[in-house]
């Protein structure tokens, strides 16, 4: 099982995004990521993103999305996180709003480890505490601890 | 006598030189080298339960999971001939560790060759790792290749 301690970085993480929508949101998100090094071309990235979306809504519910994307324009796996605390509008399936949203790129080489990778992050977001704990963190050392905290029960 | 051995890949750096390691043992013990993999419809199915995907976009990735499997498969059976070693490949569907205790179920096989095992940070985890799983199932012994340098220079030795 692989685990999303294994690619976030506390620097790629927005304790309050100013955002106050989704595209912004993932722009804001992507810019966090360039200092990665790992994104090649950021316009692409987003619009790949953006064109994901058109798909279907990642706002998964329990106030949570996770906009992602296979794509050429960044190098292996990167993740981003942010909060909303005010939340924005993603056409959530149950209708909420989000705060809590996860950023995920992949090049398409490495599809399996991403797939594995979305899995657990869903199984960690299943779980009311850990989306609570989440909500309430005070920094990104915070989060990290939280995430260390579940991903090792 | 030691008439099968299975390989598991995954396409990653670990699994290739699982597969050399496999490939070297074939030679040595002459026996047959069956290589598999699993395309992994079980996480497809569960990022579609967890709406994390949409049914196009869950088809579109197993599509591409079977190219590349079929890819990594082919480059496989290319090394095993290229060192006179026959190689049988076979792309499965399902959950990987279910999957390949299948295949060794069925084949039987004698030898289970998988790529190094990840760190395992919890109990929990030895549950729910693919690798973890198909080494505690295994109905045979399974052999898990480390030292990349080692099995380079034992692949390399054999013309």
């Amino acid at each position: 099982m692989l685990r999303v301690t294994d690619f976030l970085r506390p620097e790629f993480c927005i304790m309050d995004l100013k955002a106050d929508n989704k595209e912004q949101a993932i722009k804001e998100l992507t810019q966090v990521l360039e200092s990665s090094g790992k994104i090649k071309d950021k316009n692409d990235f987003v619009k790949h993103v953006m064109e994901r979306e058109r798909l279907g809504s990642t706002g998964i519910g329990n106030r949570v999305a996770i906009p992602h994307a296979p794509t050429q324009s960044v190098d292996g796996i990167v993740v981003a996180f942010g909060r909303s605390r005010g939340g924005l509008d993603f056409q959530s399936l149950d209708g909420q709003e989000v705060n809590l949203i996860f950023l995920i790129g992949t090049t398409p080489d490495d599809l399996a480890v991403y797939l594995k990778l979305l899995a657990s992050l869903s199984r960690l977001l299943t779980n009311r505490q850990f989306r609570e704990e989440f909500m309430m963190a005070g920094s990104s050392q915070d989060l990290f601890g939280i995430l260390r905290k579940f991903e090792h029960d | 006598m030691i008439k099968n051995i299975l390989l598991s890949v995954s396409g990653s750096a670990e699994t290739i030189v699982a597969a050399k390691y496999a490939i070297c043992l074939s030679r040595l013990l002459q026996a047959n080298l069956i290589a598999v993999f699993v395309i992994d419809t079980k996480v497809l199915s569960e990022l579609l339960k967890t709406r994390i995907f949409v049914e196009a976009e869950a088809r579109s990735y197993e599509q591409d999971l079977e190219q590349q499997g079929g890819m990594i498969l082919e480059r496989i059976k290319k090394m095993a001939e290229s060192k006179q070693v026959p190689c049988e490949t076979s792309l499965l569907r399902g959950a990987i560790s279910d999957e390949v205790i299948r295949t060794a179920h069925e084949l039987p096989a004698d030898i289970l060759v998988l790529g190094e095992l990840r760190e395992i940070a919890s109990r929990a985890e030895t549950f729910i790792d693919e690798g973890e799983r198909i080494f505690r199932k295994s109905p045979c012994p399974v052999i898990i290749s480390k030292n990349p340098a080692m099995v380079e220079a034992l692949y390399k030795e054999i013309a």
